[in-house]
């Protein structure tokens, strides 16, 4: 089991498409993904657990990988992350 | 298990007594007159969800007095104080509010004499009075600040209620936990939650309910975000329900142990409370909404006092009691004549 603090970059923060893109991303890894914040955990995989967050701009998320992949995962999680998950930034 | 080992979410720490004062008259019905300090409020809060009832205090013992606790006045206290002269009245209060008390009610109606209540006001300590009697109104506010101060946690699967047992269904994302719970909500079931699901332990029950931001939404996959209730109306969701069984749906392991009768019971212990378990495989041409429905069912029978595991296995014993006996060992026709049934 791996952990890792990210940052959100984007100024409008963890809203539906970015979700949408992290939820796609971790999906394609067979390893366990969850993301903590304020104290709550919810499964990375799911989109609704994802939003529920709504992490704002230069929020901090402890996110928790486990399992045969997840330094492949780690690691395209965190360039999803750093690239403003492929999104123009509105 | 993924789900039993979720940690518990971090107790609320502290709650300030003007939110403890609206939402008791809003939520719990309350009335609650101000007497004194009403503005200090906001900077007093209570920290945990045990009351205190300052009797020795007012008599003069300090040395163990819970002040950091709600404090009750009811009539004990004020006949007391209503037994001293002014002066003494005086001192005993001064006992009391020499410590950083958060608040103090007075239930049953009772008041304070105007110049404690101006002693009240000085150390800034907030009075309110009730109608409500002594132990009822301790009872109501233990009940709201048990589920203020309660451990909760979070689960991912999809929380329904089958015919009034609460079913929670979890497994690895992607299995169907969302289609099944859909597919129950068409059958006339009510969703509770989906994906993102709050537990909540009120004594030793846990109470599921949905978040203020997922509450009623759902993903099915390849379809995206739907909203139960604007689609299958009110009466396909509620609020919160108690969680009474777990249903696990995992894919077909031909090492996985399965239950074969239902004598042995699995549990889960989620927030120290132990939860029935049915771990189901699933297979082609299983319907996995139909057993939902008969898992509650059986839970049901269970509650009503038949266990159809049992009854069978009551029976074999039975049977097996005759042979040794000496009786008939053939196997018998369900029935013992066929009556002429042409049809």
């Amino acid at each position: 089991m791996i952990k890792k603090k990210i940052t959100i970059l984007n100024s409008s923060g963890l809203h539906a498409r970015p979700s949408a893109a992290l939820v796609k991303l971790a999906g394609k890894f067979k390893s366990d993904f969850y993301i903590h914040m304020y104290g709550y955990r919810v499964n990375g995989k799911s989109i609704l657990g994802v939003m529920t967050l709504a992490a704002e701009q230069g929020a901090e998320l402890d996110i928790e990988l486990d399992g045969p992949d997840e330094k492949e995962a780690l690691e395209a999680i965190e360039t999803l992350v750093a690239n403003k998950f492929g999104m123009e930034d509105e | 298990m993924p789900f039993s080992s979720q940690p518990p979410i971090p107790i609320k720490e502290k709650i300030s007594v003007d939110y403890l004062v609206e939402k008791l008259r809003e939520r719990v019905n309350i009335s609650l007159l101000a007497c004194a300090a009403e503005k200090c409020g906001s900077d007093r809060f209570i920290t945990e969800a045990e009351l205190h009832r300052p009797g020795l205090a007012l008599a003069g013992y300090v040395k163990l007095f819970t002040y950091q606790r709600i404090q009750v006045i009811g009539n004990t206290e004020t006949q007391f104080l209503e037994n001293l002269s002014e002066e003494e009245q005086k001192k005993a209060f001064r006992n009391l509010i020499q410590f950083e008390i958060p608040v103090i009610f007075l239930t049953d109606g009772n008041v304070l004499p105007f110049y404690l209540i101006e002693m009240a006001e000085e150390a800034q300590i907030p009075i309110y009075s009730t109608p409500y009697e002594t132990t009822q109104f301790m009872y109501l506010l233990r009940d709201f600040l048990d589920d203020q101060f309660a451990l909760q946690t979070m689960v991912h699967g999809a929380m329904v209620d089958v015919y009034g047992i609460g079913i929670l269904i979890v497994g690895k994302s992607g299995i169907g936990k969302s289609e099944v719970a859909l597919d129950l909500v068409e059958r006339g079931h009510r969703l509770v939650a989906d994906d993102v699901i709050m537990l909540t332990k009120k004594s030793s029950v846990l109470m599921a309910s949905a978040t203020t931001m997922s509450k009623h939404f759902m993903e099915i996959r390849g379809l995206g975000i739907i909203d139960v209730m604007s689609m299958f109306g009110i009466r396909s969701v509620r609020y919160q329900k108690r969680l009474e069984v777990i249903m696990e749906l995992t894919l077909w392991d031909d090492t996985l142990e399965v239950n074969r009768t239902g004598l042995e019971h699995d549990h889960v212990k989620l927030l120290n409370v132990d939860i029935p378990l049915i771990q189901l495989p699933i297979t082609p041409g299983k319907n996995i909404t139909v057993i939902a429905e008969v898992i509650a069912m059986n839970h049901l029978l269970r509650h009503y006092g038949y266990d159809a595991a049992k009854a069978f296995q009551d029976r074999i014993k039975s049977t097996i009691a005759e042979k040794t006996k000496g009786m008939d060992p053939s196997m018998k026709r369900a029935i013992e004549y066929f009556e002429g049934d042409l049809e």
